[in-house]
């Protein structure tokens, strides 16, 4: 990343996000972080994974009208009118892993597709995620392979008891089948994972320095460990050491970029916005920066979490979420539902608007991602796994086609989409999950 | 394993078809538990059938040690009375306890003679509240660790199981939190100002009347506890809540703002509507100040002084809750955030807790700072490390130290030498290791240092200090005598806290209580005031029977709680005035007493308009009986909202739909009748007589058939057997203090520490000292 230009005011960005949010002076920011990598003849491609728990209304979400050209939008889905032409709409695809139906499997085989292991105790066992698998490939460019964002600063307890440990429920991304990555929700602790701790360039390279020097020696005391140990607990170390050498590798990336970078002096958001909305929208601002910075090019982003009993004053929805959607077919706690999944809608919506809105190289960012939005849940009163709403959003560097509605009529494996994105993202692979082939309707031929 | 999963579903059916197995014919002559098992089991359990995967028919009741895992399930189950189910045939009790006998003294002598003490990880990481109060006990210093390392999961229940993972987005988070810490602790943070702090305010804290912390004659307000990093002047800064129009809240004349630092004034402030009431924004643009503050730990008060004590006078009774623009709107102006900025102006490290903590020596010359750092380093990494050090240890942090003497001086060197202790893997992660020579798969005694180490991350979440690591590198923890001196030392000192604030938080959902946020329309008085008395009750009552020592059995039958005023009018408790807490005492016919009766509880098991009496059966049935019913099978069938001919069902009615579905009715029918129980009181823990006009019907019923009314019935009921709950609060402790699940082998060592406790009355201490003297808490199993 080299930042040429000093286009934002010093100490500015995010100030008080407390009070209020300053983001117009994002947009400050834009001439100065354009990724030089970026440029027309070489657009970076960047996807990205949005869940929202317990499915959607499917009967708001599903658009009218036949396959193919997509025409109006539903009513949860209608903020995204603006971007039409880049959006398809998936209808009819399954999770067949994710079956017997909880939400702790809806969670973790969204972006795994891969059944998880019955057990409450710590010898879990998913799958690599999707998002995981590009960012071995196309993550390796940039200091961050990849970001797991999240909205959930609080742990509830009692909550994932049903046989399967939290990390199903709570851990979107899984970097192997045994490596939950935990998420991040604070913003301000994103923000020092993009952007680095300290003042200034100075302060940035010297922290860099040190810390690398000190994970010179934790590899040492690892090793040290590592030959007191039996057979079954070196693999745990061994795994250990692979942490502490990815960590050294971005340290180097950054080091590198850190050395030719001007980067502003940004004041570093200091809380976490009371509302949600405002929440999650900072979440997605950071999205938007990130790309911006080529800091990373995978993000999967969980806008809610399952079983989550939040409610939505703003939108007029004091009932919690969860309970709600056991609607048992009442429309009036139906209609509180859909406007819940709505309001997601409308906060990717917003980022949708700010990533067509931020140039990149030719085009705008947009045109340059890959987004899919959705939950790995169907209908949430019965908790099943087919009929998921999902869709994906963006241009992929003029692989996607977008403004379509791909409609199956026999349930379709959610896992054949997860293969086309990575296609789409220049990764080589023939199967992932349960695939049996790909989204032929979302594919332009590959010219790789 | 997924064949498990399905065991559990069909022994929810198996109970309903219960009713069509038949009875085995007898067999010839055999042994008294044979014919019990023949008689009342094998219908369902038998080859043939396997209900719940279950067959007793051919498994020898002689040798039942042949099989612990089976017949710990039968014990499991019969302990509670869930079989034969309600409705079938059932032994006698006297049967039923000498049958159960036989078996547990046929379990707990296998035991004995071949121990299992199963494996805990060998690398456990602290989690996140282990590591904020290592912090503080290795360095003096509080840090709020939520901030700097992300959440834990929790598995079992709780969040200390789950913690063998180091993926690169934690070792990053180590990496930063060890230096922000190490900076804040010696005072060597940067001069430069940067280091926002911003404390907001819930929104539905309601701050019409004075708090806890704060003087009398003010209202509202916070005290904000923050170690100031250096000796320096730093901006405080006060916002006041405001409405959806930007309008502050409540504010209808002037109103004065009080800031304090450590309970003495710093400055009042005025702030009054600007002129026409219409742009709120100036208003409070002027309640700063740029103060001096030494550095350390202060307390920053912010509060509004209190004209008058005049009655309110409104025309109906108002309204407790204070916060909400439409329905019940604040009285006055409130505190929306504290912002601390700085430091400004630094004048050095000063003189902190912290600092006299790590500073052991001062070099008076440059020749005596490396003596001096060596003598630093084997105080910090003896502690961080939890057992004595060699010269070895210390040559990874003083090669850092001397990096940071090179760069910035002695003090600096000391921070960098800190930095690599506190990412040292050897202070992040508990490591137990086997003793070399030992078989495989064979029980062994674990070292007195991993026990020193079990037993402060068991009782204060937190490092040994010195005198119990000096008692481990001696050799003696593994003295019973020195154990146990030990261990009521350590009960006795504010560190067991965490027991409170850790292990009970989680065991009973208090954890949840944040994430609560009851209808407001259906309870308009609810607000965060009442949350936090709800937690604060509970908390003052757990730890009432930690300290007093008191028979574990008074969590459920004690008739004394702690209130204070707003808590106490939730209740309909009279003549409790003020925001702090007090012991009460019920009688005997009183609506209240017992951990099932506090607000807490009863609002964490409901739902946001209503009561479940499902998930307060479930709660029980999982936290205090022990026996969690298995997870709700996939397609769940509606339940019907009418009954046909348009009138609306009752809870009541509609649950019983759930016992009339063969899918449901195994585990409902037994949730549902205890849940029941509790209907006297509301989804926010108030008593009521009637619901929508009708009586409450508060009838319920055990799984072992008792039939009572209300929660005072229950808590009866529950006394009856009471080596149910203490064998619960057993497992649980037992849980969290291995920080794994608790399996069939572990259930002898339950059952000794029950048998224990009761010949001291069930007091607390006893069962804590049963876990901590348990085979699986002294010993672990070898690869």
């Amino acid at each position: 990343m080299i930042i040429t230009k000093k286009a934002l005011r010093r100490r500015t960005f995010l100030r008080g996000v407390g009070t209020t949010l300053a983001l117009p002076l994002l947009d400050a920011m834009i001439p100065s972080m354009t990724a030089q990598a970026a440029t027309p003849a070489n657009p970076v491609r960047r996807l990205g994974f949005v869940y929202v728990p317990m499915g959607s209304i499917i009967s708001q979400w599903t658009p009218p009208g036949p396959a193919g050209q997509l025409g109006d939008l539903s009513p949860t889905l209608r903020s995204l009118t603006p971007y039409k032409d880049q959006l398809t709409v998936l209808t009819n695809m399954e999770l067949k892993n994710a079956y017997p139906g909880t939400h702790a499997t809806s969670n973790s085989t969204f972006l795994s597709a891969v059944k998880a292991k019955w057990t409450e105790s710590t010898d879990y066992f998913l799958g690599t995620t999707v998002d995981q698998v590009a960012a071995k490939h196309i993550g390796q460019d940039t200091r961050v392979p990849s970001m797991e964002l999240a909205m959930d600063l609080l742990t509830a307890v009692g909550q994932c008891d049903n046989g399967y440990a939290c990390v199903y429920q709570n851990n979107l991304s899984w970097s192997s089948p045994t490596t939950p990555l935990p998420a991040e929700a604070h913003p301000r602790a994103v923000f020092e994972r993009l952007f680095g701790e300290g003042d200034n360039a100075a302060d940035r390279s010297a922290e860099l320095r040190k810390n690398a020097s000190l994970l010179d020696w934790v590899t040492e005391d690892i090793s040290r460990l590592q030959r007191k140990l039996g057979p079954g607990d070196r693999n745990k170390v061994s795994e250990y050491l692979d942490t502490v050498r990815e960590v050294e590798r971005r340290i180097q990336k950054a080091e590198a970029e850190t050395a030719n970078s001007h980067m502003p002096d940004l004041d570093r958001p200091a809380g976490v916005p009371a509302s949600y909305g405002d929440h999650a929208r900072l979440m997605f601002d950071l999205q938007v920066l990130a790309f911006q910075g080529d800091v990373t090019r995978v993000v999967s982003f969980q806008l809610a979490r399952e079983t989550s009993t939040r409610t939505y004053p703003e939108i007029g929805v004091s009932d919690p979420h969860h309970p709600t959607t056991h609607s048992r077919g009442n429309a009036e706690m139906m209609a509180k539902v859909a406007k819940i999944n709505a309001f997601h809608v409308e906060l990717f919506s917003y980022f949708i608007g700010k990533m067509k809105a931020t140039q990149d190289g030719a085009g705008s960012l947009l045109d340059h991602s890959m987004y899919l939005y959705g939950s790995g849940m169907g209908n949430p009163d019965v908790h099943d796994h087919v009929n998921l709403p999902l869709m994906v959003v963006g241009g992929g560097a003029g692989k996607l086609k977008g403004g379509r509605h791909i409609r199956y009529a026999q349930p379709e494996p959610m896992a054949n989409l997860h293969l086309t994105l990575l296609h789409k993202a220049g990764v080589r692979l023939d199967a992932f999950g349960d695939s049996q082939g790909t989204v032929k309707e979302l594919l332009e031929p590959l010219d790789m | 394993m997924h064949c498990e999963r399905k065991t559990l579903i069909t022994s929810v059916l198996a109970l309903v078809s219960a009713s069509l197995c038949v009875a085995a014919p007898q067999q010839q002559t055999v042994g008294p538990e044979r014919s019990v098992i023949n008689q009342f089991c094998v219908g369902c359990h038998n080859e043939k059938l396997k209900t719940s995967g279950l067959a007793l028919d051919t498994v020898s009741a002689q040798s039942i040690d042949q099989n612990p895992e089976i017949w710990e399930k039968v014990v499991r189950k019969l302990g509670g009375r869930y079989m034969p189910p309600v409705g079938l045939p059932r032994p006698d009790d006297a049967t039923y306890k000498a049958f159960i006998s036989k078996l547990e003294r046929s379990l707990d002598s296998a035991a004995a003679a071949k121990p299992n003490p199963g494996r805990t990880d060998t690398f456990r990481r602290l989690n996140r509240t282990e590591y904020q109060n290592a912090i503080r006990d290795l360095l003096a210093v509080e840090v709020d660790a939520a901030p700097l390392l992300p959440t834990d999961e929790a598995s079992h229940g709780f969040d200390n199981v789950t913690v063998g993972n180091l993926s690169p987005i934690l070792l990053e988070r180590y990496l930063s939190a060890a230096r922000k810490i190490s900076r804040l602790a010696l005072g060597t943070s940067g001069h430069s100002a940067g280091s926002d702090f911003v404390v907001k305010l819930p929104p539905d804290l309601t701050q019409e009347q004075r708090f806890d912390e704060l003087p009398f004659g003010t209202r509202g307000g916070t005290v904000v506890h923050y170690t100031f990093p250096v000796d320096a002047k730093y901006e405080i800064q006060v916002r006041l809540s405001r409405d959806r129009n930007e309008h502050v809240e409540g504010l209808s004349g002037p109103e004065q703002v009080e800031l304090m630092l450590d309970g003495e004034r710093v400055q009042v402030f005025t702030v009054q509507p600007p002129p026409g009431d219409k742009d709120h924004h100036g208003v409070d643009m002027d309640v700063n100040a740029r103060i001096p503050v030494k550095a350390g730990p202060h307390e920053v008060g912010v509060a509004f002084l209190n004209p008058t004590s005049a009655l309110l006078e409104t025309e109906r009774q108002p309204y407790q809750a204070h916060f909400n623009m439409d329905r019940h709107p604040r009285l006055h102006s409130a505190l929306y955030t504290v912002s601390i900025l700085g430091p400004y102006d630094a004048q050095g490290p000063g003189d902190t807790p912290s600092r006299r903590r790590v500073f052991v020596c001062h070099p008076a010359k440059p020749v005596q700072e490396t003596d001096c750092a060596k003598r630093i380093f084997s105080t910090l990494t003896r502690r961080a490390y939890r057992r004595p050090v060699t010269d070895a240890d210390l040559v990874a942090p003083l090669k850092f130290y001397k990096q940071g003497l090179a760069e910035g001086g002695f003090e600096n060197g000391i921070e960098m030498g800190l930095r690599a202790v506190l990412v040292s893997p050897e202070f992040l992660f508990r490591v137990e290791q086997e003793p070399a020579g030992v078989a495989a798969n064979t029980p062994y005694r674990i070292s007195d240092l991993e026990l020193a180490s079990r037993l402060s991350f068991f009782l204060w979440s937190s490092i040994p200090d010195d005198e119990l690591l000096d008692a481990a590198i001696r050799g003696k923890l593994k003295t019973p005598a020195v154990l146990e001196q030990q261990v009521r030392r350590m009960l006795a000192d504010d560190r067991s806290r965490a027991l409170v604030n850790n292990f009970a938080e989680q065991w009973l959902y208090l954890r949840n209580l944040d994430s609560t946020n009851p209808d407001m329309r259906a309870f308009p008085d609810f607000d965060d005031n009442l949350r936090q008395a709800f937690r604060q009750e509970t908390e003052l009552f757990f730890e009432s029977i930690m300290r007093e020592d008191r028979n574990v059995l008074d969590l459920i039958k004690a008739n004394y709680t702690f209130v204070n005023e707003r808590l106490a009018k939730h209740y309909g408790i009279p003549n409790v005035y003020g925001s702090r807490f007090r012991r009460i005492t019920f009688d005997e016919n009183s609506e209240r007493g017992g951990l099932l009766r506090q607000g807490s509880v009863l609002t964490v098991t409901s739902y946001v308009t209503r009561t479940s009496p499902v998930i307060r059966g479930k709660w029980i049935l999982a936290n205090i009986l022990g026996t969690p019913p298995p997870p709700p099978p996939p397609f769940v069938p509606a339940l019907k909202e009418s009954s046909g001919e348009g009138r609306v069902l009752s809870m009541r009615e509609r649950m019983a739909e759930h016992r009339a579905n063969p899918a449901c009715s195994g585990c409902h029918k037994l949730m549902d009748p205890i849940g029941f129980s509790f209907e006297n009181y509301d989804a926010v823990g108030r008593w009521r007589g009637a619901e929508d006009g009708k009586p409450i019907d508060a009838a319920g019923s055990l799984p072992d058939g008792s039939q009572f009314t209300g929660v005072a019935g229950l808590q009866k009921a529950l006394l009856n057997r009471p080596e149910l709950f203490v064998g619960t609060v057993s497992e649980k402790l037992l849980t969290y203090a291995l920080g794994r699940g608790v399996e069939y082998y572990d259930a002898p060592a339950i059952r000794k520490i029950q048998a224990d406790a009761r010949t001291s009355d069930f007091r607390f201490s006893s069962i804590v000292l049963g876990v901590v003297n348990s085979t699986p808490f002294q010993m672990r199993r070898s690869q």
